[in-house]
């Protein structure tokens, strides 16, 4: 009875959850890319053995297979931890209602098994069994063989489940057995410890003597119970409390903000804005994926320094942390845009303060890829007029055009596959500032005077800088005209 | 000190606050009292300058509020917890507050003297960020901050929402001394009616955005309310 309506409860919330409220254009993009992406799944499935067959000739695929299966539940197992979010119910709603606590336990306990990650790889394996283990042993063999797969990766979900509700907040531990799975590959490549002949063994075995199915079973019921009685041990809501104090960080200590004033409190805001939230802070282990864009492309052999191609792949390099900060420097404000509205007097000194911790970023971006000169004086080139378009040019255009972005962005929700605030616009009203370097320097690099045309951005970077206040004036002013609008954006 | 004039603001086509004339002066203590969507907040952002009137003007000592900044200087605000900077420490937030007030650091030390009592030892050296504070102690935070800078007009929007019971008495006695001591103008709404009607010298009451009600307190303005929302 109370499980009817925990399961129309939770459809409810996942019809009407903000994931689906985005604009049409970014779901169907998403709709698209998530279709090729099974359609690639599938495709493997069918045509494992064949790559098999091309990698190791002279093995047979089926015990190949069976041979890894252990591995990749293992990985699957660390994968599950980061990604999987724990499912979790709003207990205390229920817990008052008159309904047996074993049914609300038991659904809590089973919630995990509506996850994506338990059907994606069942993409793989049921056309590998039907295409190779079915012709080779029988149908009826190629069934048994994909229930014990599927069963296993429901054990590995229970497993994940159970050990993400235990060290949610240890995730070196898992960085611990992911080690330990790189060990236990190298005791196989050294022929000490076979973790493949034991899958070969379990799997191969089940195809052996159908019987064996039993342990895929008992291992799927334990790790299910075991979860149960974790759960039905801790009901109450303040023991399953996931949230741990948090520590404060020290970042209020840098002395050279505190010493220019104001302005050094406005930068010092936002440093802390960016560091104490989740979704911004990935921005900064994203960093080194923008500096190392040059590693990627400059080292390709058939790379060439014509086109406007290295201009962009410059403007990212020094510009790409800049560029994700500006983008929504105004929307990650949503929750404390009106303490701005209401208390600040000064607002040029308020955009100042982010053109210039803008620029800092870039500056450091732009020191950290001068190594890439050892590969070339020409790459040293064009990194500096980038830098110096991105300072001076992009950097003015972004904070001018992020004051149209009104979408409420809350930063206090979790980080991974929060797209809250996202448009389709706000990239595409980016890119003239891109391309327009890029069809710069196209002409002078097809004339073979690229030299011309790193110079021409360089100055357009230059006269930005020279011109800073009035740009800044004129940034200030749009603020001005749009802070009703953001506000009322903000507030939704 | 606040003169309104001919205001509203229409959401759609529901006009969600209309007010022709009012007038609040100076050292008068006004309490806005209505149901939800009443139009409270609204008045209140408008004073603000969070939202742009549909028509009309509010000045504040003479000066348009929408043209200038000079009454932030004289007025300190609090309407919900948008007004706090929640990945801070209440320290850091303090601290920057001050500095936005262009306060001096013995202004602010100053300031932690004055509100340890109101703090009660819950807030300060927490070591904790104000997103994971209470609610209660949330609002105790913001409506410090309001009255830090020693303001001539505060503005708070159900102050007393979330406050346990010694924090509530502790702010309308800070309230009615800043009022007698410090001569502020002060302009609060809230839902309880016994409140408004201890710390308010001026009692308005707004009904769909319209002032209904707009009397100075004597002995029989808590039973005339109490008369008015019971029907």
């Amino acid at each position: 009875m109370i499980l009817k309506w925990l399961i129309s409860h939770q459809i409810k919330e996942t019809m009407r959850s903000s994931f689906w409220q985005k604009q049409i254009a970014l779901n169907i993009i998403m709709g698209l890319f998530l279709l090729i992406m099974l359609a690639y799944l599938v495709m493997l499935g069918m045509f494992i053995d064949v790559i098999l067959a091309e990698g190791f000739p002279d093995k047979d695929p089926i015990a190949l297979i069976n041979g890894i299966i252990l591995y990749y539940l293992g990985i699957e197992f660390i994968t599950r931890f980061f990604m999987q979010s724990l499912p979790v119910l709003n207990l205390e709603t229920y817990l008052t209602l008159p309904a047996k606590k074993s049914s609300i336990v038991h659904y809590v306990a089973s919630k995990s098994v509506i996850s994506v990650g338990n059907y994606l790889s069942w993409l793989v394996f049921i056309p590998f069994a039907l295409k190779v283990i079915a012709p080779a042993y029988s149908t009826g063999m190629a069934i048994v063989w994909i229930l014990a797969m599927i069963m296993l990766v429901f054990t590995n979900n229970f497993l994940a489940t159970y050990v993400k509700r235990q060290l949610a907040h240890k995730p070196w531990v898992v960085g611990i057995f992911a080690l330990f799975m790189v060990a236990l590959f190298a005791l196989d490549h050294f022929d000490i410890f076979s973790l493949s002949k034991v899958s070969g063994a379990l799997m191969g075995g089940i195809l052996a003597k159908p019987y064996l199915i039993i342990i895929p079973l008992a291992s799927v019921i334990a790790a299910y119970l075991t979860n149960y009685y974790f759960l039905r041990g801790r009901l109450y809501p303040d023991e399953i409390n996931l949230k741990k104090k948090e520590k404060t960080d020290r970042l209020g200590e840098i002395k050279y903000l505190k010493s220019i004033g104001l302005t050094g409190q406005l930068i010092m805001l936002d440093l802390r804005l960016l560091w104490r939230h989740k979704r911004t802070k990935a921005l900064f282990y994203m960093s080194p994926v923008f500096l190392l864009y040059g590693l990627i492309f400059y080292t390709e052999p058939n790379f060439k320094m014509n086109g406007g191609f290295p201009v962009f792949i410059g403007i990212f390099m020094t510009g790409g942390m800049m560029i994700s900060y500006l983008n929504y420097c105004f929307s990650y404000e949503s929750n404390h845009f009106d303490t701005i509205l209401a208390n600040y007097t000064d607002f040029r000194q308020y955009i100042r303060a982010k053109y210039l911790l803008a620029v800092a970023v870039c500056s450091i971006c732009f020191f950290l890829t001068i190594p890439y000169g050892l590969m070339g004086k020409e790459i040293l080139l064009i990194n500096l007029a980038t830098f110096l378009y991105n300072i001076g040019f992009l950097s003015f255009t972004m904070l001018y055009i992020s004051t149209y972005s009104t979408k409420r962005i809350d930063m206090n929700r979790s980080a991974s596959f929060n797209y809250q605030g996202m448009g389709v616009s706000n990239w595409l009203s980016m890119l003239p500032g891109f391309l327009l370097p890029v069809l710069i320097v196209w002409p002078f690099n097809h004339f073979k005077l690229p030299i011309v045309g790193y110079t021409l951005i360089a100055v357009i970077g230059l006269t930005g800088l020279v011109l800073n206040k009035p740009l800044l004036g004129i940034v200030t002013r749009q603020f001005m005209s749009r802070r009703y609008i953001m506000a009322k954006g903000f507030r939704e | 000190m606040i003169t309104v004039n001919n205001l509203s603001k229409i959401y759609g086509d529901t006009t969600v606050l209309s007010i022709p004339e009012l007038k609040i002066n100076a050292n008068e203590s006004f309490g806005l009292v209505g149901n939800n969507g009443a139009g409270k907040t609204t008045f209140f952002r408008l004073i603000l300058d969070l939202i742009r009137a549909n028509s009309g003007s509010i000045k504040s000592k003479g000066m348009d509020v929408k043209g200038s900044t000079d009454w932030k200087f004289y007025t300190g605000s609090y309407l919900d917890a948008r007004f706090l900077i929640d990945f801070l420490t209440p320290e850091e937030y303090f601290e920057f507050i001050s500095q936005v007030h262009r306060m001096s650091k013995g202004d602010l030390d100053l300031f932690y003297q004055e509100f340890d009592d109101f703090f009660a030892g819950e807030i300060l050296g927490k070591k904790k960020y104000i997103r994971d504070f209470s609610h209660g102690n949330k609002q105790k935070i913001g409506v410090a901050a309001a009255l830090m800078a020693k303001p001539e007009i505060v503005i708070l929007d159900e102050p007393f929402n979330g406050l346990d019971p010694s924090t509530q008495l502790r702010l309308i006695r800070m309230l009615n001394e800043l009022k007698t001591q410090k001569g502020i103008t002060l302009l609060i709404s809230s839902h309880d009616l016994n409140h408004v009607n201890e710390v308010c010298d001026r009692i308005v009451i707004l009904e769909h955005g319209e002032i209904k009600f707009d009397m100075q307190k004597n002995e029989s303005t808590l039973k005339e309310m109490e008369s008015y929302f019971a029907r």
